[in-house]
């Protein structure tokens, strides 16, 4: 897809520019059960749902100096407390590596990572789950929920060329964190103006 | 972080419970030692709790985890709540110090008092029927486990051991995922939301480093626990655990191989209608303590009654001369530096 070279807050999501991006669909699925990191995990998982968000709205902007990426999705049932919603966008950080599993041990993948009520990260994933937090190296983050769908902003550095992005949502209502995701199920590439 | 470090020891604690009076003293030793920074407040790394009880968090019994005794597998546990832990209340001090309520106003716990619980919420409420009720305090810690898992359920490694075999976090590595705290089966891991890391008892090893005794062991009043090497065989807790069999695991049947051990209550008699005495019945039901202690619970009581009869009758023990404690010091096992005598320069424990 198409980065919109854009002028405004484009740091916030209900920002007007918005309005000049496209935006496309990108269908999410489960993080499967077998690529969960530890047994308990796969054992207190296997017979319950999780990333069971369906589809994220994406769309991509960029000012010249950062790369702004505004995801939207419905948010889930009434939050329990204790887990909360949350957003990534994942980059591929070394080889080829799978975005259905967040990475792999030998093919990491970086994640700008935000969560409700809880500043950036940015994240190195070698699987479901298995981060490492890293230098924000100017990763922010910001979050709006209206109408009962949350739109979110993450942005950093541009990058010198195009790269693939992929998408990563928890339902915290569910439960869902570390692996137990809702990720793209391809890499979308995004290609820079 | 995985992997497990050369271990040169293990560090066990003992508590008698028939000298445990419940005082809480470990509690606020612990309390006012490690979890006086932001998002501690409900945290209680050590706790005594009222048996039979509900406890803290409330029912955490009947939370699950730890393995499946058959298969071998984790089992699914409940994840704790805040409110199931419960406490870190907020006061009306401002109201009751400075509001000019004298008289009307008392301190008073805020927000909503319905399903108000907290660490000790259900102290000395017990169970059974009058005359014949009855209760024991059971203080609790992390256990420190030889196959912890919540080490093995954490997505990111962020728990090792230590060659003390304490499990310790490293909160730098913790994600907050909490998976630790859904397959601890004694749910004795606290989540500081604050901070966002999952946090639990550290075995005092900034004290163990220096030769001081855990903050639990060294302020017991009750002379009630003791800490030492498991695996020396000269140290109080092996003779206890290994070579005397009257101190024992809670809920072993969890397969976690906790290393906190406990010296079963003594039942008083129970009474008869008539009020005449029952001397053959214990008021405890040997059933119920044996589903938190397990089946040696009931040799390890006679082997203490045992004793009881060899000393009243003009004979020495060992067992009980190593309980009663004459030489406090002899709880702290080789950990019997004064903290006192530190040198604090450098902000050290």
């Amino acid at each position: 897809m198409k980065v919109a070279r854009l002028n405004g807050e484009l740091a916030d999501p209900a920002a007007p520019a918005w309005g000049g991006a496209e935006a496309v669909s990108i269908t999410l699925g489960p993080v499967p059960i077998g690529a969960q990191p530890t047994a308990y995990i796969r054992e207190a998982w296997a017979g319950r749902s999780y990333g069971t968000t369906g589809a994220a709205t994406l769309a991509a902007a960029s000012d010249g100096e950062r790369l702004y990426l505004r995801l939207e999705w419905p948010d889930g049932a009434t939050p329990n407390g204790e887990f909360q919603d949350a957003v990534a966008a994942m980059f591929p950080a070394g080889g080829d590596a799978p975005v259905a599993t967040m990475g792999d041990h030998d093919r990491p993948v970086e994640l700008w990572f935000w969560e409700n009520g809880r500043g950036p990260l940015r994240l190195t994933s070698r699987g479901p789950g298995v981060v490492r937090k890293e230098a924000a190296d100017g990763v922010a983050a910001r979050g709006d929920l209206a109408g009962g769908r949350w739109s979110v902003v993450l942005s950093g550095p541009k990058p010198a060329a195009g790269k693939p992005v992929g998408v990563a949502v928890w339902d915290g209502s569910n439960d869902e964190r570390a692996g137990l995701a809702a990720v793209s199920q391809e890499w979308l590439q995004l290609e820079l103006a | 972080m995985t992997t497990t470090e050369a271990k040169t020891r293990q560090l066990a604690w003992v508590y008698d419970l028939n000298k445990c009076i419940g005082c809480q003293t470990c509690s606020v030793a612990c309390k006012v030692l490690w979890t006086r920074d932001e998002g501690e407040k409900h945290q209680w790394w050590m706790s005594v709790n009222t048996m039979p009880g509900l406890g803290t968090p409330k029912g955490w019994e009947d939370m699950g985890g730890g393995f499946d005794p058959e298969t071998g597998k984790p089992r699914p546990g409940h994840q704790p709540t805040r409110g199931e832990f419960g406490g870190g209340f907020d006061y009306n001090y401002q109201e009751v110090f400075y509001g000019g309520t004298a008289g009307k106003a008392h301190l008073e716990p805020q927000g909503p008092r319905e399903g108000r619980w907290a660490m000790n919420w259900d102290e000395d409420q017990g169970a059974g029927e009058w005359p014949n009720s009855y209760y024991f305090y059971l203080p609790r810690q992390c256990n420190h486990c030889s196959n912890p898992v919540c080490m093995s359920a954490c997505a990111t490694g962020a728990l090792s051991r230590t060659n003390d075999g304490l499990v310790l976090r490293d909160e730098e590595v913790c994600m907050g995922d909490r998976f630790c705290m859904e397959a601890c089966p004694y749910k004795k891991i606290y989540f500081n939301y604050d901070r966002h890391v999952a946090q639990q008892c550290i075995g005092c090893f900034p004290r163990i480093e220096a030769g001081v005794a855990p903050a639990c062991v060294r302020q017991c009043p009750g002379r009630a626990v003791f800490i030492g090497d498991l695996e020396d065989e000269e140290s109080s807790v092996h003779k206890l655990v290994k070579t005397w069999k009257v101190a024992m695991p809670l809920k072993a049947e969890a397969g976690t191989g906790p290393n906190v051990y406990y010296v079963p209550p003594l039942s008083p008699h129970r009474l008869n209608d008539d009020m005449s005495i029952d001397t053959e019945t214990p008021r405890i039901p040997p059933e119920y303590l044996e589903s938190l202690f397990g089946p040696g619970v009931h040799g390890a009581l006679n082997v203490l009654k045992g004793e009881m009869e060899t000393v009243r009758a003009g004979g020495a023990s060992e067992i009980l001369t190593t309980l009663i404690a004459y030489k406090w010091q002899e709880l702290l096992g080789p950990f019997t530096v004064d903290p006192a005598t530190l040198d604090r320069s450098n902000g050290g424990a």
